[in-house]
């Protein structure tokens, strides 16, 4: 196998068929798969498919904390999830810059397998392109995915009292993202939080009753998360800045580069709303699972109707509005 | 949950039992009217206590010439424009930087101007000009930058700087017979690097309390009460250093060593505003081998008032940014208009982002 991709291995004869089969099949190693032709076909259960799509343009491509194949699998797995739908086939569609590093294309594939490994989940078919030098940076992915939609879950309204809960420190993968775009050696431990939640869901499978919403913060962070909640659901949400948990690296990194973290990406992260009398459990059952050990009950549902806002009360007791982002902060972060 | 705020809160009912009148105060650094907005102050202080945005925004300050001389430059000669971030989407009377580099020209963003050396030691053919903005405390870096490159002998790095000092704008705020300013929160970063008297002529020359803050939530509490209380004990010529934990008395001596070695005193063009004399910092004739404005042959073509928003008066403390007329409809931080709306630090980005009152 030579050591760079060329245009060669996207013509659809026998280059592109060596590519697959060594870097592609090797890592996605499932007979589904192995056994497809221009199409994959499958048995559906009954009830309720989630069905989801997402392009990973992330730069740079490998970061602390993961790469673009792990982000593009644990993405669409985390948008499955939120649906409350059990994860089980992925598409996988890459385009190639001639010239990139077939090392480095191994190194993502691999990453893609391990996480499909993890969680039980395959893809079961895939394109591969290779484009002229300039046409893209380096590599861009885009998978699709479909889930079952597990029984008890329906997003239902919220109401005042519900309460908020985050999975884990916000803004981690933002500020990763960040920090290696403007090539700051940082010491300390910042990586990407990107990690797959669909044992969330399934550890929270006898509360789904009291469950009202998943939502996960990607891009725009959790401020346009809850603010795209509080639009749909038409009530107010308050949160305690005091009680967002944000590890105190990534609070640092955000002072020094002049970001906010309430509106950088979160790439492992899940905002659940739930009814009041079960919080609790529901926050213990989450803090079980691994990753999310930080999770934090950081606010409630108000009675506020008429001005559905999203409202911080600060340590010093002043509160402020939190308005969805408007404009990038950073480019390409996923 | 959280931590003790107790002191934070005993300062903010001492302050709302004190003022019993209106009182306008002036923060003249980005950091700061940031502050302000995040901690939902205005939400916990009387509302009597009135704050307002001066000059201290270095993207807000930069006068359109500026952008339009660095238009002209990639429309004139094969080079490359380096900058930060926030100057890209600064409009000129032509537009911006960003547009330019829509349009196919060389435009770089870069994080740290010590980035720039690199960039130009590996390119020697290419010819790279750096836009430089800000006040004293950016001066020190890039007079680093400027000497390293000298050190280095490079050629092809050139430098089209808009650096400005702030006592000849707080002389020109203050001296407007009609100001309603009544205390000033003075930039702590600033006297960090300038020391602890480097405000004190306010006081004195003026009879206005100011203060050194830091920008915690702690210090601009502090900061606040300090004004207020003198305010209201008429005690005008007052003056404190309150960031004492950054802010020494001779300032950063190494960093004012560097300015002095590069840089000279001139007159400056501040937007909206026009030319104050002696507020800016050019290079010198020992670096001018570096000034873009001598090696391009640059003149600054000065237009007074050439935008219709209401920056002037809003960095001048005569206005809030909702007062302007344009603020939130034609001018927003999608499609900033004035400079304020740009920079995340500009005073109606700021008042945009936390729009709306509680």
């Amino acid at each position: 196998m030579e050591n760079i991709v060329t245009l060669r291995h996207g013509d659809g004869g026998k280059y592109t068929n060596l590519l697959i089969n060594e870097i592609f099949y090797k890592n996605f190693d499932n007979n589904l798969l192995l056994n497809s032709l221009d199409a994959s076909v499958f048995e559906v259960a009954q009830g309720k498919l989630a069905f989801t799509t997402d392009s990973y343009v992330v730069k740079p491509l490998f970061f602390s904390g993961g790469d673009i194949g792990k982000l593009a699998v644990c993405g669409t797995i985390n948008d499955l999830a939120t649906a409350g739908a059990k994860p089980l086939y992925l598409s996988c569609g890459v385009i190639i810059e001639e010239g990139f590093d077939m090392g480095l294309l191994e190194k993502i594939a691999q990453s893609m397998g391990e996480i499909c490994r993890k969680t039980g989940v395959k893809i079961i078919t895939g394109d591969t392109k290779v484009v002229e030098k300039g046409f893209v940076d380096g590599l861009f992915i885009n998978t699709s995915g479909i889930g079952v939609v597990q029984g008890g879950y329906n997003p239902k309204p919220i109401q005042e009292g519900d309460q908020i809960i985050i999975t884990g420190g916000i803004a981690e993968h933002g500020t990763t993202i960040a920090t290696q775009r403007y090539q700051i050696e940082v010491v300390g431990n910042i990586k990407s939080d990107c990690m797959p939640l669909n044992n969330i869901v399934e550890q929270l499978e006898k509360y789904m009753g009291s469950i009202k919403l998943m939502k996960d913060p990607t891009r725009g962070g959790l401020g346009t998360a809850l603010n795209e909640i509080v639009e749909v659901a038409g009530r107010g949400v308050c949160l305690l800045e005091d009680a967002i948990p944000i590890t105190r690296e990534v609070k640092a990194m955000n002072e020094l580069l002049g970001l906010d973290p309430l509106y950088l990406a979160c790439e492992g992260r899940m905002i659940i709303t739930v009814e009041n009398k079960k919080s609790q459990e529901v926050l213990a059952e989450i803090k079980k699972c691994q990753g999310c050990e930080d999770a934090a009950i950081i606010g409630k549902v108000t009675s506020d109707v008429a001005r559905p806002i999203v409202l911080l009360e600060t340590g010093i007791g002043g509160k402020r509005i939190i308005q969805p982002l408007e404009g990038v902060m950073i480019p390409r972060i996923c | 949950m959280g931590m003790n705020m107790g002191f934070e809160k005993h300062l903010i009912n001492e302050i709302n039992s004190l003022v019993t009148e209106d009182i306008k105060i002036m923060e003249v650094c980005g950091t700061h009217t940031q502050i302000i907005a995040k901690l939902g102050l205005r939400s916990v202080l009387s509302s009597r206590v009135k704050f307002l945005s001066g000059p201290g925004c270095p993207v807000c300050v930069t006068d359109e010439s500026y952008i339009d001389l660095a238009i002209q430059l990639l429309n004139t000669y094969d080079i490359a424009i380096a900058t930060f971030g926030d100057l890209m989407r600064v409009r000129g009377t032509k537009g911006c930087l960003l547009d330019e580099k829509a349009r196919g020209k060389d435009v770089r963003i870069l994080y740290s101007p010590l980035d720039l050396i690199e960039m130009a030691d590996r390119n020697r053919k290419k010819k790279f000009v750096f836009l430089g903005v800000g006040f004293e405390t950016t001066a020190p870096i890039i007079a680093l930058t400027i000497k390293t490159a000298a050190q280095r002998g490079i050629k092809n790095l050139f430098f089209l700087t808009s650096v400005k000092l702030m006592p000849p704008i707080l002389h020109y705020i203050f001296g407007q017979p009609n100001n309603e300013i009544r205390g000033l929160i003075c930039p702590g970063h600033v006297a960090t690097v300038k020391g602890s008297n480097y405000f004190q002529f306010i006081g004195t020359d003026y009879g206005i309390p100011a203060a050194v803050c830091g920008f915690e939530a702690r210090d601009i509490l502090i900061g606040i009460h300090y004004l207020v209380k003198k305010i209201v004990q008429n005690e005008k010529q007052s003056y404190e250093n309150l960031y004492k934990r950054c802010v020494r008395a001779e300032g950063n001596p190494i960093a004012n060593q560097l300015i002095d070695e590069v840089f000279q005193t001139s007159n400056g063009e501040w937007r909206g505003i026009g030319r104050v004399e002696n507020s800016s910092l050019t290079i010198n004739e020992n670096y001018a081998a570096f000034n873009a404005m001598e090696v391009f042959a640059l003149k600054i073509i000065f237009k007074q008032n050439g935008i219709s928003c209401e920056c002037k008066d809003i960095l001048l403390g005569n206005k809030t940014p909702k007062e302007c007329k344009l603020f939130g409809l034609i001018c927003n931080p999608v499609n900033p208009y004035g400079p304020c709306m740009v920079s995340t630090e500009g005073s109606c980005a700021i008042a945009y982002r936390y729009r709306e009152e509680i």
